[in-house]
């Protein structure tokens, strides 16, 4: 950010990125909360890689599973809905990273762990969570919701005076 | 969030200084991507829609489950049948496994009591079925899965003891036990269902309700065959560390291990091959046709089994007369059990079609339309039958069209697909009846007057003439 | 791919008795000693119905078998199968696991994306499409069944397989040390490259005649590496009838060797080397195609595991 500020159409890009992860993260979350039997325990005891044992012995915890799912559920909810409405947009790209990298551990396509392949394409390491996962980091350090979203209302109102240049 | 600030410094619409102060512009900017969120609430409302109209689809078909308050369910008599009946009821929901009595304690009772278990079904064994009745006060039904001359005493207690009961085919092997069951049933007011699945069975039911009662492809049936072919195999053996003690065969009504296993065989006990095969097919007869036979003729003996150790019939061949309100109709009916050939099927020929049919996916149900019937157009349309497999002109060598002796008719595929065990909707449907959801597709009074059409095929094959029936030799 | 593993000349082979049926669109037999015919002819018998209703269970091809079911579901689907077909999915996927992938009884189309709950017998799937086929597996699962049902009837000295490509021996005839068996070239039956001589042993076979290839599921295309692949696995006494406790997943080497030959068609010789080091008591025989081998002449690699590894229950080969 150093060198430069991002052009117009730079900022309008991330922001469309911004609504289109958000859009996923919301779809995912609300998918879960209105199905009413979803639970995490089928994708935890099916973890694979090196924190397999982990995620499975959290499958076996009936309480903390429960509190996994409502995590889960409005979690991805909540950070869908901040990210496209450009609302504590930092936090939100935070929240998601967190979620992504519970997900991506859970079943990593790392060297040797040939079996956890996702059958829909090929991936070493980088899989799509991960990519998920780097486009909110782009969204966390552009701070895209200063540039269009309610951070633009909020930091108007509540932000700190700034001095004139 | 410090970076933030250095960051919003930059940026020239939030830079002027003074009192915090939105512009129109940053207004603008803050809610732009708002309409991102509308729009996804509309997607989504749409998904729903969709979703709810595939649920509702789901549940307008066949029983909505929910709320169904579970049946106790014990198991009597767990051979060979009893096992398919149990992976068949583990799939319906709202069952509860109590019990299961059968006499093989050292064998079958303790394979289906393993299977069970390892479905989370605890349950308690039996070997005599009134010490189960007794202790079980909780039972709502039993499935009865003995052998036949076992059935109605079983089911008449069972009745009596206030359960429901689904008891398998054939009835009884004699007409006076199938007699006691439908009247039990009618003292008891519970549910009697008996064991001819085909009346469950989606592929009959759609072909009688649809094709032969909407749509009467097959116009007027005039003659029906049908067969149940099985190739040879060994007699039934048992392992012998887990024979039974001779005392309790006897207690039970058997002579020896042998005829234990082989109790279909042996009169007294059950009816030969065309009681056991048989009867599930010529019931669909009736019901097809919707009377019950005139008469029967019948011819059949070991021909190729030692009558010491096969007391019935190895081979029957048997003709039924209808009188049909629209007129007479033949069928005709063979089992043997040398040779499996064709397996089974019913075929049903009207003067407009032919209805080939069967429990197996071998010959699975197809219609064949005679050349001179009207056009099925409207019942292709409907779904009710596939378009007619094109039938190629065959052409000779030399090229010439080949003259053919009659016009093949189109052949049209039933489609329906049943993805569950055969037995699965028939023990459903009991389930159904026994929440008062359903009514029994194969009461006692049906399968009674199957009974007597089949067993009487036994008594012609003796007598070596045509026995006549009346109707109320149907009726009780 | 029949006719790779043949039952050598019996030596001591006058008793043994024979009986044979078609079932899973293969030719199953059970081959076993006992005095009487008749009880041997029903044991049998009871073995080959017991192949039947499995059939019914596992075949992709009957509507309303298992499989038939699991392959109509959609995303976000489940439905309930019988422990059978469950013990196969979970073998399936364990082989899955530990060949990387080259062992797939989808196919490519997507087995990551079913969920397998074993303790309730449901089968979900996270996408629409899946398709399971059996056959590398299913077989090999029949006759690890049908073993524990003969020894259930007292025939100990017996062997089942299913068209010889996947095989169980029990323990050997009276005076043998093991069942013969050859292993030959698919392309060339007559030429013997190993014989054997097991007891309590599974074996599974694959083998490509000429212009015959197979689909590699990690990459969906049709390949020809070898010509043939062989697996044994001793069977452990847990396997055998009774010794089982009734809960807990069924230990069916069979199975598993028929999975694992599958794969072995399609892994390089360092990845089943590897295979066969970490599991001891693992053997496998890969006959590489003559384009591949040195020599210009189709040459057989056998592996077996690592030196401190008990011995292996299959003999040893003596190579021709
Ligand atoms: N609907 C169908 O498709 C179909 C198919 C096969 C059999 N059946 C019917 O199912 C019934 C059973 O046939 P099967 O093939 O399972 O026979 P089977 O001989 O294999 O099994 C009968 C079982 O009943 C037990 N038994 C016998 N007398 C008993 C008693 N007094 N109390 C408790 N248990 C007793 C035996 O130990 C045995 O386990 C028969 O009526 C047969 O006609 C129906």
């Amino acid at each position: 950010m150093e060198d430069g500020k991002l052009s117009r159409w730079q900022m309008i890009a991330i922001t469309v990125l911004r609504v289109a992860v958000g859009w996923h993260f919301l779809y995912e979350g609300i998918a879960k909360l209105s199905s009413p039997s979803w639970t995490a325990a089928g994708y935890l005891k099916q973890a694979r890689g090196p924190f397999a044992d982990l995620f499975k012995w959290l499958a076996s915890q009936p309480n903390l599973l429960a509190n996994a799912d409502l995590i889960t559920m409005w979690g991805l909810s909540l950070v869908g809905v901040l990210l496209i409405l450009g609302l504590f947009t930092r936090l939100a790209c935070l929240g998601g990273i967190g979620f992504i990298v519970l997900f991506y551990l859970a079943n990593p396509p790392f060297v040797g762990y040939f079996y956890s392949i996702p059958t829909e394409g090929s991936y070493l390491i980088v899989n799509k969570n991960l990519v998920e996962l780097c486009a909110l980091v782009v969204i966390l350090v552009t701070g895209s919701g200063r540039f269009a979203g309610l951070d633009v209302i909020l930091h108007g109102l509540f932000g700190r005076r700034t001095p004139s240049r | 969030m410090a970076g933030d600030d250095e960051k919003v410094k930059k940026t020239p619409q939030t830079g002027a200084a003074g009192p915090r102060k939105l512009d129109r512009r940053d207004v603008l900017k803050g809610l732009s991507t708002v309409p991102a969120l509308g729009l996804f609430g509309y997607a989504w409302h749409r998904q729903r829609q969709y979703q709810q109209a595939r649920i509702e689809e789901a549940a307008a078909a066949p029983v909505a489950a929910g709320d169904v308050q579970e049946i106790n369910v014990a198991l009597l008599g767990a051979g060979a049948q009893g096992q398919v009946l149990t992976d068949a009821m583990l799939r319906i929901p709202g069952l509860r496994f109590r019990a299961v009595c059968d006499v093989w304690t050292e064998y079958n009772q303790k394979r289906v009591v393993n299977s069970l278990k390892k479905f989370k079904h605890e349950v308690n064994a039996y070997e005599d079925y009134r010490e189960m009745l007794d202790k079980e006060k909780e039972l709502d039904a039993v499935v009865i899965a003995t052998p036949d001359f076992w059935h109605s005493q079983h089911t008449v207690d069972c009745l009596k003891a206030g359960k429901h009961v689904y008891c398998e085919k054939e009835m009884s092997n004699t007409l006076e036990g199938a007699r006691a069951m439908v009247t039990a049933a009618r003292d008891t007011g519970k549910r009697l269902q008996i064991g001819h699945q085909r009346r469950s069975n989606p592929r009959y039911l759609h072909s009688y309700e649809k094709l032969l009662g909407e749509a009467k492809l097959l116009g007027r049936i005039v003659t029906i065959n049908g067969q149940w072919n099985r190739a040879l195999t060994p007699d039934l053996g048992a392992p012998d560390r887990y024979a039974i003690p001779e005392a309790r065969l006897k207690q039970y009504g058997f002579r020896d291990m042998h005829q234990f296993r082989n109790w279909r065989w042996f009169k007294g006990l059950g009816g030969g091959p065309i009681v056991d095969l048989g009867s599930h097919q010529i019931d669909i007869y009736s019901w097809f046709l919707g009377v019950n036979p005139s008469a029967v003729t019948a011819r059949g003996g070991n021909l190729y089994h030692d009558p010491a150790t096969h007391e019935w019939y190895d081979t029957v061949m048997t003709v039924y007369d209808y009188d049909t309100p629209v007129g007479p109709a033949m069928a005709y009916y063979q089992t043997q059990t040398t040779n499996g050939s064709q397996g089974y099927f019913e075929n049903f020929m009207g003067d407009q079609g032919t209805l080939l049919i069967s429990e197996s996916d071998a010959h699975a149900a197809k219609v064949y339309r005679d050349p001179n019937a009207p056009a099925w157009d409207t019942w292709v349309q409907r779904g009710y039958i596939t378009a007619p497999k094109v039938q190629e002109v065959k052409e000779k060598a030399e090229g010439v069209t080949d003259v053919r002796e009659s016009v093949s008719p189109d052949e049209h595929k039933v489609p329906i697909v049943l993805r569950d065990p055969v037995h699965q909707p028939h023990l459903q449907n009991f389930f159904d009846a026994v929440r008062g959801k359903a009514t029994l597709n194969c009461p006692s009074e049906e399968a009674y007057a199957t009974a007597v059409a089949v067993l009487k095929v036994n008594e012609a094959i003796e007598a070596k003439t045509r026995l006549s029936f009346k109707p109320e030799d149907f009726t009780i | 791919m029949d006719g790779t593993l043949e039952l050598g000349e019996s030596r001591g082979g006058r008793d043994v008795r024979r009986f044979t049926h078609e079932a899973m669109a293969t030719v199953f037999e059970v081959h076993a000693v006992h005095p009487d015919a008749r009880y041997a002819a029903q044991a049998a018998q009871a073995a080959f119905e017991l192949a039947d209703r499995l059939e019914g269970e596992l075949s992709r091809f009957r509507a309303n078998s298992d499989i038939g079911r699991v392959n109509a579901l959609s995303a976000g689907g489940s439905t309930s199968v019988s422990p059978s077909a469950m013990d196969c999915l979970v073998i399936a996927r364990h082989v899955f696991d530990l060949t990387g992938g080259a062992f797939d009884v989808s196919i490519g189309t997507g087995l990551a994306s079913l969920e397998l709950d074993a303790d309730n017998f449901m089968v979900g799937t996270t996408r629409s499409g899946v398709r399971i086929d059996l056959g590398g597996i299913g077989k090999g699962y029949a006759v690890d069944l049908m073993a524990e049902l003969l020894e259930e009837w007292g025939l100990d000295l017996a062997l089942v397989h299913g068209g010889f490509s996947s095989l169980l021996a029990l323990e050997a005839p009276a005076g043998l040390d093991g069942w013969p068996l050859t292993l030959s070239d698919p392309a060339d039956p007559s030429r013997v490259l190993a014989r054997l001589s097991v007891s309590q042993t599974a074996l599974g076979a694959s083998g490509l005649r000429k212009g015959d290839h197979i689909v590699d599921p990690r990459s969906g295309e049709p390949v020809r590496r070898r010509r043939g692949a062989w697996a044994a696995l001793p069977r452990p006494v847990e396997a055998r009838a009774g010794a089982r406790a009734d809960q807990g997943p069924r230990i069916a080497p069979a199975a598993v060797a028929d999975a694992l030959t599958t794969a072995f068609m399609l892994l390089d010789p360092g990845e089943i080397e590897a295979l066969c080091d970490r599991n001891p008591g693992l053997e496998a025989w890969i006959l590489l195609d003559p384009a591949d081998s040195r020599h210009g002449e189709a040459s057989l690699l056998h592996f077996s595991g690592t030196p401190q590894a008990p011995p292996p229950a299959a003999g040893r080969p003596q190579p021709e």
